[in-house]
């Protein structure tokens, strides 16, 4: 289970991040959230669909790894094997948090980074630092740092993206039947992807927004990414030798 | 040529008048052209008078009403926000039988694997300590004690892990209607009183005068007028056939009542208590519960109807809110019109019939109503008088069925009070039903033998209230093929229900859960 905690250089100075890749650390996901400003980095080695989160029922974008619950197809022992990780897994074990600030005008609630110390990753003798000899944030953790920043301007973006799609009856849902190489079948359900049909009968002015938000090419990006779906079909082939 | 039927009205409001209003408008594109020349454009107008109260008990639906809401181009999340809305998944029955703690439930699902399999006669073989027949052969009645909601938030507008209707606020929903109606269906609105009813050469009702808009011409008239019936009842005096000989029930005392709580439980199921001579309903809204004690004047004083109301509030809400309680009386005549369509008019909602909302069946009429009008409108006023042959035998047929299903709540009943036993007397039993249950002693109800394929009830509805109040059917007198297939598939199916129902329990969040939810996210369209 998961203890976030406001990360404060007097509790944590000693703490460092385990950062491997491996199913030990949690990294064993079958797909995790990510953004339209990433989704150049992630069509390049990723199928990206999408899917209802289970409380809220809202969609989001995904970045697939595997066909069932808990399988990465991209992990291999130690490696992760592909040239861009998601921000959402790159940034365990931290998280963005709002704190409401007393200076604050309006009531507006400040971004604060909180920590997991409950995560695997979390150590006090192997990995990297959190804070240098005189306290002051590690490069890691600034890094760490401004990728919680992107996340949230991602969660921000992907409100936006969302309701252009959803206004403009872009999502389907659909179903994958995969059979392997031995013949069994894998299905892929509960997932929603773009609706190429609807997206190609879109008018000028409609089209002409979507470039305007800046959401065309991730559009088109997300279709691009259904390629991906041969090689993550391949990588499962790949264990059954 | 026979004139083409191109303009319709509605005389009346309320949840029958908007209903109709929508349903119709929904299947006919409506001109919106106001130009009075285009004669052949399809004009649809309502009108309402601005004084007369609508009647406000309509707060109960079948599961159809998904499908009207959606083909209406409405959307769940809007209807479920401004109709207080909450989701209805069957009737609840306490003291029906015995009066003694006895409970039954009708849910909206029929029995496990039910097109293949009849597994009434096997929950009967089963003797000792066998579960309740709905919870034997349904799963969704797990979900009434907690108060567990049909569907989660990730389900889509109209879909649903078990089949569900909806408990209402009627005043809300008609405004919700006539909205839509108005601002996207191309509807007519006219408040105003109707002075007059002005006859045509042949009978037909030509138009009708208004105090205030002058004459509204039309080629087909919808009364939804209440139980007034302005149209089919005062102008064209078609009477009303009572069937308060079989169902004795003819006055309702409805009252409010609160949450203590915001987050209280709301009800998935309507409920239903028995009384000493009728019924007190419970519709759990998120905001309100509204109650109603129906029973016979001819068996109880006001007086000790409201008395038993009040006590039935205080035991389920507390003192202050059965002091706080104020019970409105309705009288009604249980019955229906000797005919619905007559000449060029066709009434609609309580102008064509009431009867005690025991099976919700009012909102469903009106919605088989509309429907059969939108999708039979006659396209010229010879083909009329065929349609409305058609519609009146339906409806007739449709009123008939009611009335036996009603009735069988009834018949079975072991309780002492002078109104349940007379419920009992033969000659208070009409002869289908009578019939049916001789019949039902030695062959149970089952699908393969209801008369018409779009029967209002199906038969699990009658299985369901039949083995609810123990009601027993002989077991065949000879071995049986279809005995024995059954009775090793009804041993899998009681397995695969037991299952079922634990995971639907652990799968589905409260009503109060998911209404919060719907308040705070909607409900996806997909």
């Amino acid at each position: 289970m998961s203890k976030y905690s406001l990360l404060s250089q007097s509790e944590h100075a000693k703490l460092r991040v385990i950062t491997e890749r491996s199913a030990a650390y949690g990294d064993n996901l079958m797909y995790a959230m990510t953004f339209p400003l990433e989704f150049r980095n992630i069509e390049s080695s990723y199928p990206i669909f999408f899917a209802k989160d289970g409380e809220s029922g809202q969609f989001y974008p995904l970045a697939l790894f595997g066909f069932q619950r808990d399988e990465n197809l991209y992990l291999k022992g130690n490696t992760w094997d592909a040239s861009y990780i998601p921000l959402m897994v790159e940034r365990n074990p931290f998280l963005i948090g709002f704190q409401q600030s007393p200076e604050a005008e309006n009531g507006e609630k400040t971004p604060v980074v909180s920590i997991d110390i409950e995560s695997p990753r979390v150590s006090e003798t192997k990995g990297e630092a959190l804070f240098t000899e005189s306290g002051d944030p590690s490069e890691y953790l600034q890094k760490a740092m401004q990728n919680l920043q992107t996340i949230h301007r991602g969660h921000e973006q992907n409100k936006l993206f969302i309701a252009a799609l959803l206004e403009n009856d872009l999502l389907e849902g659909f179903n994958l039947e995969v059979t392997l190489n031995d013949g069994s079948n894998n299905r892929l359900e509960g997932f929603y992807t773009i609706n190429e049909e609807k997206l190609a009968a879109l008018q000028p002015e409609a089209l002409g927004k979507l470039h305007e938000q800046g959401f065309l090419q991730a559009i088109y990006m997300a279709v691009a990414s259904f390629s991906r779906v041969t090689g993550l079909i391949g990588k499962k082939n790949a264990t059954l030798d | 040529m026979s004139k083409k039927i191109s303009r319709l009205v509605i005389v009346g409001g309320g949840t029958a008048g908007w209903l109709s209003a929508g349903v119709i408008a929904a299947e006919h594109a409506i001109s919106r052209n106001t130009d009075q020349e285009q004669n052949n454009q399809f004009q649809l107008t309502l009108v309402e008078s601005p004084d007369i109260k609508t009647i406000g008990v309509g707060e109960g639906t079948w599961p159809s009403m998904r499908t009207t809401l959606k083909k209406m181009g409405l959307s769940e999340t809007d209807f479920i926000r401004e109709c207080s809305a909450s989701f209805k998944q069957g009737t609840e029955f306490a003291g029906w039988t015995t009066g003694e703690n006895d409970r039954y439930t009708h849910p909206f699902t029929a029995p496990q694997d039910y097109s293949e399999t009849n597994l009434a006669p096997h929950w009967q073989a089963l003797k000792e300590g066998r579960p309740r027949f709905d919870h034997a052969v349904s799963p969704q009645s797990v979900l009434f004690a907690d108060s567990r909601a049909p569907k989660q938030i990730t389900t889509p507008e109209f879909a649903c892990s078990v089949n569900y209707g909806y408990h209402l606020d009627a005043a809300k929903f008609a405004e919700f209607l006539r909205k839509h109606c108005v601002e996207t269906l191309g509807v007519k609105h006219i408040k105003a009183n109707v002075i007059a009813v002005n006859s045509a050469e042949n009978g037909d009702i030509a138009s009708i005068t208004t105090d205030s808009d002058g004459d509204v011409e039309g080629d087909l008239f919808i009364d939804c007028s209440g139980s007034r019936a302005l149209l089919l009842g005062e102008h064209y005096k078609v009477p009303l056939r009572s069937k308060k000989q079989f169902l004795f029930n003819d006055t309702a005392l409805a009252a409010q009542v609160p949450y203590a709580n915001p987050d209280d439980p709301i009800a998935s199921c309507t409920l239903s208590t028995a009384q000493t001579a009728g019924w007190i309903w419970d519709i759990g809204l998120p905001s309100r519960r509204g109650t109603g004690h129906v029973y016979s004047s001819a068996h109880n004083s006001e007086e000790k109807a409201t008395a038993e109301l009040l006590s039935y509030i205080e035991r389920t809400a507390g003192v202050q809110a059965a002091a706080d309680a104020e019970p409105r009386k309705i009288n009604f005549d249980p019955g229906h019109r000797t005919e619905f369509w007559h000449k060029n008019c066709v009434a609609v909602g309580m102008s064509a019939g009431f009867i005690e909302p025991l099976e919700a069946s009012a909102l469903i009429l009106v919605e088989l109503s509309s429907t059969m009008i939108a999708e039979q409108l006659p396209a010229n006023r010879e083909m009329m008088d065929i349609v409305a042959k058609r519609f009146n035998d339906k409806f007739l047929y449709r009123w008939d069925r009611i009335i036996d299903f009603l009735k069988l709540h009834y018949i079975l009943n072991r309780r002492q009070d002078t109104y349940w036993r007379d419920h009992l007397d033969p000659s208070t039993i009409p002869d289908s039903l009578q019939e049916l249950i001789t019949l039902w002693k030695y062959q149970g109800p089952w699908h393969r033998d209801t008369n018409h394929i779009d029967e209002m009830f199906p038969s699990a509805s009658f299985q369901y209230v039949l083995y609810g109040m123990n009601f027993e059917t002989q077991p065949s007198t000879t071995a049986r093929r279809s005995d024995r297939i059954g009775r090793e598939a009804a041993a899998d199916l009681f397995q695969k229900n037991a299952k079922q129902r634990q995971q639907l329990y652990a799968a589905m969040p409260t009503n109060r859960e998911l209404i919060n939810k719907i308040n705070t996210y909607g409900l996806q369209k997909i």
